[in-house]
């Protein structure tokens, strides 16, 4: 069959064109896995999966390639020069191994993916026209530059969208052996496209009969063979990468499930992705309810899903550590440590938060028995100083009390019998006068004794300081289980004051509303702390739900000495009166519907008025 | 300068207590003498008159309850009412022990502190009139002869001369003498009066 231009026109088998798609198909889909194998390794093993990779990769293109040629007839025998073949199939090794070096690296930037590509198209092209030129026949090949050309520029092509699938393919998710799958069968029609569009450029004139020295004609045993034993070798590539990566999957898998903490992923907003089996454990959960925001909303103690917290400190995407109660499969609550750091991509944008969840319990409860046992100390401490301090009021004032009295008695007495001598009585009434006098004189210098400590003035914040002292007191809180409300509007202005006697003035009020809210007869124990700007001053607010103060005892919890509590003293509402009114306010009581209502004020900075 | 009828002590630091104290148990016709502390009390030449002492338990140098242990030592008997102006159970239960008469807490009642030293000048009124007539009971024994202080013992024990002569050694004539002496140097006026004078100065009776 001679053409109209004298080329001999062959004919496609495409059963073998089919089989020759599917080879490339399979081909590519081995080199997809391949690359990703050759990523995750290190060292030794990576050297071992880059050259066994880019063999097994290597034969299955050539192995198409060949089988192309092979399904190509022409009305002529054909014999192959078997020293060209196998240079081509080295070539398609030596590309192969180009491509899977490049695609496996940390990063592959555009000039490591056009020279990458560039090199396995040149390896792929270099290849195809090798094995063309390893044909012997009785005829002259004939290329035609156009299509010889589209050719090289489809390979590039190809090899640039190869690199970039592998590249992307290679981290190894749910979602990626169907992904893997599309990529390859759409990367083996391309290679079987620019595969025969190479054939396509070649025709063949009718010539002398060929040169057969080390030339081998492929019987369809050997046509077979080429194909069974090139898919033998992908196979059993792909088989063993898959192998390895249950292996080492497996391996840690099994580090991540036995770590002694429960390890998680989450994506960047702070829903879960993936928590480990010490999670299941731990929480008698299953994995699937630790998911999305299960883990906080599932697992955690009602009052520590604080989400609106929590979803603040992933936004802020700097690494953190909180503290929660995770529930055991038991009922039981135990204190647990969070610990978060984000993946960032290149652009510092957090891709992901990895972290763990450690049981801090035990620990925990050591340092707040540390913690409690300090603070008992220091109540005893307080407690003995109290009971020295008493001793020494007692004695002090009443020695002037009982001389006041002893001598009113004298006064009585004298009035009353029949004889008063004038002097004796004048006598006595002066001593009276003069031991009142000493006996208010003592109960000063014991509450500047109380206070000591100069004052120490600055600009300060209230509700800084209010913040500081109900963190100070929060076991006080917990102790006797009475929540705490604040209304501390941020637009407070500054005062002048000193920080640490304002402290101990909130402390006061705080520590008689707590003990008041025990005797609450509604049962609620609330505490509400207020704070507000006045005219020319700031306002705080101390209110309690206990049973409030009797009208009749108002005008008296100031006096110093008064006290309604068994074991007070009755020093520190005077005290705190001392403090506020040295600072220019002034501390009382406000009508309340509940409870009892203490309010102080403090002038506004000069400074600070606008 | 005749000696006063009785006499209460006041030890106590703070001057104005003191000084008040005076001009209330003075108002009452008593003589009072103060003291700042035990030091200046137990300096102080104590007349031999019913008396008492108003101590307070916190006192410079020496506490009040040491003060009082010290002065039983000495076997000085003065009734105490104690007065302190910051007492716990433990510190009353301790002084009343020890013998205290009172324990008051300042300010105390005046009533309580002049009805406790009535109280306690009465107790020594008694013990100093008991110790006087034992020593009178004394001073009269000493005076007997050797063989009369030996009859006096069995003679109280009711025992006839007859027997008391035997039981010693002697003829019955000589016992009715030595009796006759001892009752008149005793001044006992009958065998039932030298009977209680005998157990007033604890002499052993034979059996």
């Amino acid at each position: 069959m001679i053409s109209a231009s004298g080329a001999l026109s062959g004919s496609y088998d495409y059963s073998e064109v089919a089989n020759s798609v599917l080879i490339a198909m399979f081909a590519s889909y081995a080199a997809l896995d391949l690359a990703a194998r050759v990523t995750a390794a290190k060292g030794g093993i990576r050297l071992a999966w880059l050259s066994g990779g880019a063999i097994a990769m290597g034969l299955g293109i050539w192995a198409m390639h060949f089988k192309g040629m092979l399904a190509f007839h022409l009305p002529v025998p054909v014999a192959y020069h078997w020293p060209i073949v196998l240079a081509s199939l080295l070539l398609a090794i030596l590309a192969s191994a180009v491509a899977l070096y490049v695609a496996s690296r940390k990063k592959m930037g555009l000039v490591d993916a056009s020279t990458g590509s560039v090199i396995m198209a040149s390896g792929i092209a270099g290849m195809h026209y090798m094995g063309m030129a390893a044909m012997r026949l009785p005829a002259t090949t004939q290329f035609s530059p156009h299509l010889v050309t589209f050719s090289v520029l489809f390979a590039i092509l190809f090899s640039l969208v190869a690199l970039l699938m592998a590249f992307d393919l290679r981290e190894e998710t749910k979602w990626t052996v169907p992904r893997r799958l599309g990529s390859a069968t759409v990367m083996g029609l391309a290679v079987s496209a620019m595969h025969y569009t190479g054939m396509a450029a070649a025709s063949f004139i009718p010539a002398s009969p060929p040169d057969l020295s080390h030339a081998v004609s492929i019987s369809p045993l050997g046509n077979s063979a080429v194909a069974i034993a090139a898919l033998i070798m992908l196979l059993a590539a792909v088989t063993t990468s898959s192998v390895d990566r249950r292996q080492s999957e497996h391996r840690l898998r099994l580090v991540i499930d036995t770590l002694p903490a429960i390890v998680w992923s989450k994506s960047p907003d702070g829903s879960a992705d993936f928590v480990n089996q010490r999670f299941r454990e731990y929480t008698g959960l299953s994995v699937e309810e630790g998911l999305g925001w299960g883990w906080m909303r599932n697992a955690f103690h009602p009052e520590d899903r604080a989400e609106e917290e929590w979803r603040a400190a992933f936004a802020a995407g700097q690494p953190f550590e909180k503290e929660a109660r995770l529930r055991r499969a038991d009922g039981t609550y135990r204190w647990f440590l969070l610990r978060a750091v984000p993946l960032r991509d290149e652009q510092g944008r957090v891709v992901k938060w990895y972290g763990t969840t450690t049981d801090i319990d035990d620990r925990k409860r050591a340092e707040d028995e540390l913690r409690q046992a300090q603070e008992d100390l220091a109540r005893v401490t307080r407690g003995v100083a109290m009971g020295q301090l008493a001793a020494a009021i007692a004695h002090e004032v009443n020695q002037p009390l009982t001389a006041i009295v002893t001598n009113g008695n004298f006064c009585v007495r004298t009035l009353d019998g029949a004889t008063s001598n004038p002097d004796e009585l004048r006598a006595a009434i002066t001593a009276i006068v003069n031991d009142g006098t000493r006996a208010s004189s003592v109960i000063s210098r014991i509450r500047g004794l109380l206070m000591k400590g100069s004052p120490n003035r600055t600009d300060l914040d209230i509700n800084q300081i209010i913040q500081d002292v109900t963190i100070l007191l929060r076991n006080e809180f917990t102790r006797n289980r009475v929540s705490l409300r604040t209304e501390l509007p941020s637009d407070l202005p500054r005062v002048t004051g000193d920080p640490v006697q304002l402290q101990q003035v909130l402390i006061n009020l705080i520590m008689n509303a707590i003990e008041a809210t025990r005797t609450s007869t509604t049962g609620r124990r609330e505490i509400l702390i207020r704070s507000a700007k006045n005219l020319d001053d700031v306002l705080v607010q101390v209110q309690d739900s206990g049973p409030g103060i009797k009208p009749e005892l108002a005008h008296r919890v100031f006096e110093p000495f008064f006290t309604t509590k068994e074991k007070g003293i009755g020093m520190g509402l005077s005290i705190s009166h001392s403090i506020i009114e040295s600072h220019g306010g002034r501390l009382g009581i406000a009508p309340s519907s509940t409870g009892a209502l203490f309010e102080f004020t403090l002038p506004i900075d000069d400074a600070g008025v606008s | 300068m005749s000696e006063p009828e009785s006499i209460v002590f006041v030890v106590d630091d703070d001057p104005s207590v003191r000084s008040a104290i005076k001009r209330l148990i003075g108002s009452m016709g008593l003589q009072v003498e103060l003291f700042g502390s035990a030091q200046e009390f137990l300096a102080s030449k104590l007349p031999n008159v019913p008396s008492c002492l108003v101590l307070d338990i916190r006192l410079p140098g020496i506490s009040g309850l040491k003060f009082q242990s010290q002065l039983a030592k000495a076997n000085i008997q003065i009734p105490i009412i104690f007065i302190t102006a910051h007492g716990d159970i433990p510190m009353t239960v301790r002084a009343m022990k020890a013998g205290a008469m009172e324990f008051l807490t300042k300010p105390f009642h005046d009533q309580d502190l002049l009805d406790a030293i009535q109280l306690a000048l009465e107790r020594d009124r008694i013990r100093r009139q008991q110790e006087a007539e034992l020593a009178v009971l004394r001073g009269r024994f000493e005076s007997l002869t050797p063989r009369e202080r030996e009859v006096l013992p069995w003679v109280v024990s009711g025992r006839l001369s007859k027997q008391i002569a035997d039981a010693i050694g002697t003829s019955e004539a000589s016992v009715k003498v030595h009796r006759s002496q001892l009752i008149r140097k005793m001044a006992a006026d009958s065998l039932a009066d030298l009977v209680r004078m005998a157990e007033k100065m604890g002499i052993p009776i034979p059996k």
